[in-house]
């Protein structure tokens, strides 16, 4: 491939430039929204792993009538005994509706006896004194609440009235960073005893228990056993939370299918024009160069690297409007139909995560039939309409 | 120089075969002008395009300086094609988009020279077509007489020995069509051996040495 070559194939992409101009718009397009959708699906199961990363293992809480109740914190006591059972944590947490606009925030108590839950924190907010942070009244609140707070002014510290009608006046010590923003938006963590109060839990009780089990062929066991230790338990394990989280965000793959349907007939059409374009416009172009010498050989190559980079440049475009669109402007009207009904959706914005895999599976999915399209048509032209150009 | 043996030529409908070159000889020494004469449809078009190697005959061969260009396969073809034909065309089939510098590089393209040396054979050809004034001009803006230089310039660029005419004066004015007739006089006198296909008349009386080589319905009268 000498300059000579480069130069022609320049000559005939720049100058039949609107020959191939619809094609690229609309290969543009394809990927363009192709790329988003994977974009923000990444995005989000990417989210997804790391909030289920910590999660523990199994959760159980006393549970009346299919509703949840506080739990006992006795229970605790009775999971030491189980063989097999490790890192046992009594937990205190429970939505708080805000008076102005009946927003509701997930209040989370931590412990101050919990090593390891401190170590988490730490690993989220860097630079946060937890021995004092838990000693006063205090809060650490993700972006969506502190955006919230902000437009009904409160901008250091807001007033939590408990079940029993007292005003508890917590400060802001600290903003969730945006990294682990998509589920710990609407997060507020406070020291334990204090959430107890916000949420109506008497000393002895918690709102679930949750622990380890690290050899998995227990789970089902231990699961059993639980279930026979008090007829009000309940038992919920990390896959089944697994699984209503992907449901959460799954929901509408209906919605995506057909766009997904779209996308491949229009790709269709894109090949049956460009397979056509050869034998209405190309024919005779193909016909002269034979003509002036070239051999077939050298027409396949040439109309080889001309779809080539046009797909290149269709994919590396599309690419970066995707990027922009997702991860700068956050994907407008995209973002409603993934996330639509959830509690702040405005306020979540995406983790920029390339999925290389993905990336050039598309690549090759659209430059593959693309390729085929155009130099089957050229090639069968060659070789059976050799005195095109002289008719 | 070309040697055209036992040719013959059949187009297949379904079942149906028609005949369209029916044992052709011909043999066309070096330097000499061919005037290839006879009506439309008498199979000129074909003869020319199984000489220059694009299609192929149902029978017989043709020899360009004794290799068999009509048996090769394509990439040898196409060399020979490329350095020994230089071909002109009824519609001048010119790259519309193109200006005439860029259509004159086309033959040249996959000979593998640097894109130096193309440039100076393109400027050298364009000169001796006397279109070296229009050359940065887009080939659709030429006037016919233009085009048909344009074409002579490609045609010569790859410096072949045979020149290849397909009715080439069929979309000319007569003046134009006499001053093509001059250029190919002088091509002529450059020692270059020419084939044209042509009903035009005024290719019968050339003030030059030439062969008329009349056609009838696939078959040559000599
Ligand atoms: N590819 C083809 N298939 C079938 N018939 C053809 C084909 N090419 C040419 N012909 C027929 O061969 C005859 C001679 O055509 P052509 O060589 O173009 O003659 P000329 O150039 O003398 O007008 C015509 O009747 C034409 O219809
Ligand atoms: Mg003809």
């Amino acid at each position: 491939m000498n300059r000579a070559f480069w130069y022609f194939l320049s000559l005939q992409l720049f100058k039949e430039r609107s020959k191939h101009l619809t094609i690229i718009v609309i290969s543009i397009l394809l990927i363009f929204i192709l790329s988003s959708v994977l974009f923000i699906s990444s995005s989000i199961r990417f989210s997804l792993e790391q909030t289920l990363k910590p999660q523990p293992d199994f959760v159980i809480s006393r549970l009346q009538g299919g509703v949840n109740r506080s739990t006992p914190i006795e229970w605790s006591d009775e999971l030491f005994d189980i063989y097999g059972v490790t890192k046992v944590t009594p937990r205190v947490y429970g939505r708080y509706f805000f008076r102005p606009k009946g927003k509701s925030f997930l209040i989370m108590g931590i412990d101050a006896f919990e090593e390891e839950s401190h170590k988490s924190l730490e690993k989220l907010i860097d630079s946060i004194d937890i021995k004092a942070f838990l000693t006063g009244n205090n809060m650490i609140v993700g972006e969506g609440v502190k955006e919230y707070l902000q437009k009904n002014f409160y901008n250091n510290s807001y007033k939590f009235l408990t079940p029993k009608g007292k005003f508890i006046d917590i400060k802001i010590a600290k903003i969730v960073p945006k990294e682990t923003r998509l589920l710990s938006n609407d997060m507020i963590i406070m020291p334990i005893d204090l959430a107890r109060e916000v949420l109506g839990y008497t000393q002895d009780e918690v709102t679930d228990i949750a622990f380890n089990v690290p050899n998995p062929d227990e789970w089902s066991n231990i699961e059993d056993k639980l279930l026979s230790l008090h007829y009000d338990l309940g038992v919920v394990d990390k896959n089944e939370v697994k699984k209503s989280y992907e449901t959460l965000y799954n929901y509408k793959s209906g919605f995506f299918l057909i766009i997904f349907l779209i996308l491949i007939m229009t790709f269709s059409l894109i090949l049956y024009q460009r397979y056509n374009m050869v034998y209405s416009t190309e024919k005779r172009e193909i016909g002269l160069l034979r003509a002036l010498g070239w051999s077939i050989n050298d027409v396949l190559r040439l109309k080889f690297m001309e779809s080539f980079i046009l797909i290149v440049t269709s994919y590396i475009i599309g690419i970066f409007i995707a990027y922009i669109f997702v991860y700068i402007y956050n994907a407008p009207l995209l973002k409603n139909i993934f996330l639509g009904g959830q509690n702040l959706q405005n306020s979540v914005s995406f983790i920029p995560i390339i999925d290389i895999a993905t990336l050039s599976s598309i690549f090759l999915l659209y430059a593959v039939p693309f390729i085929i399209a155009v130099i089957v048509p050229v090639w069968r032209v060659s070789v059976t309409n050799p005195k095109e150009a002289m008719l | 120089m070309i040697r055209v043996e036992n040719l013959s030529k059949s187009f297949y409908h379904q079942q149906d075969e028609s005949k369209i070159l029916i044992d052709i000889n011909l043999h066309i020494k070096r330097g000499e002008c061919i005037i290839l004469k006879g009506i439309s449809g008498s199979g000129k078009t074909t003869l020319l395009s199984i000489i220059a190697g694009l299609d192929r005959p149902s029978k017989g061969k043709v020899l360009i300086d004794d290799e068999p260009i009509s048996k090769l396969p394509d990439i040898f073809a196409s060399k020979i094609r490329a350095k020994k034909i230089g071909m002109i065309f009824q519609h001048f089939n010119l790259f519309e988009n193109l200006s005439v510098y860029e259509n004159v590089t086309v033959p040249l393209i996959p000979s593998g020279l640097p894109l130096d040396d193309i440039y100076r054979a393109v400027d050298k050809s364009l000169k001796v077509a006397n279109i070296y004034h229009k050359r940065s001009l887009v080939a659709s803006r030429l006037s016919g007489g233009e085009k048909q230089r344009c074409a002579i310039a490609r045609a010569l660029v790859a410096d072949p020995d045979i020149i290849v005419c397909d009715e080439p004066t069929a979309n000319l004015d007569s003046q134009n069509s006499i001053l093509f007739i001059e250029t190919i006089k002088e091509l002529h006198l450059m020692g270059k051996t020419i084939v044209i296909a042509t009903h035009d008349p005024l290719f019968e009386n050339l003030n030059f040495k030439s062969r008329i080589v009349p056609m009838f319905d696939g078959k040559i009268d000599e």
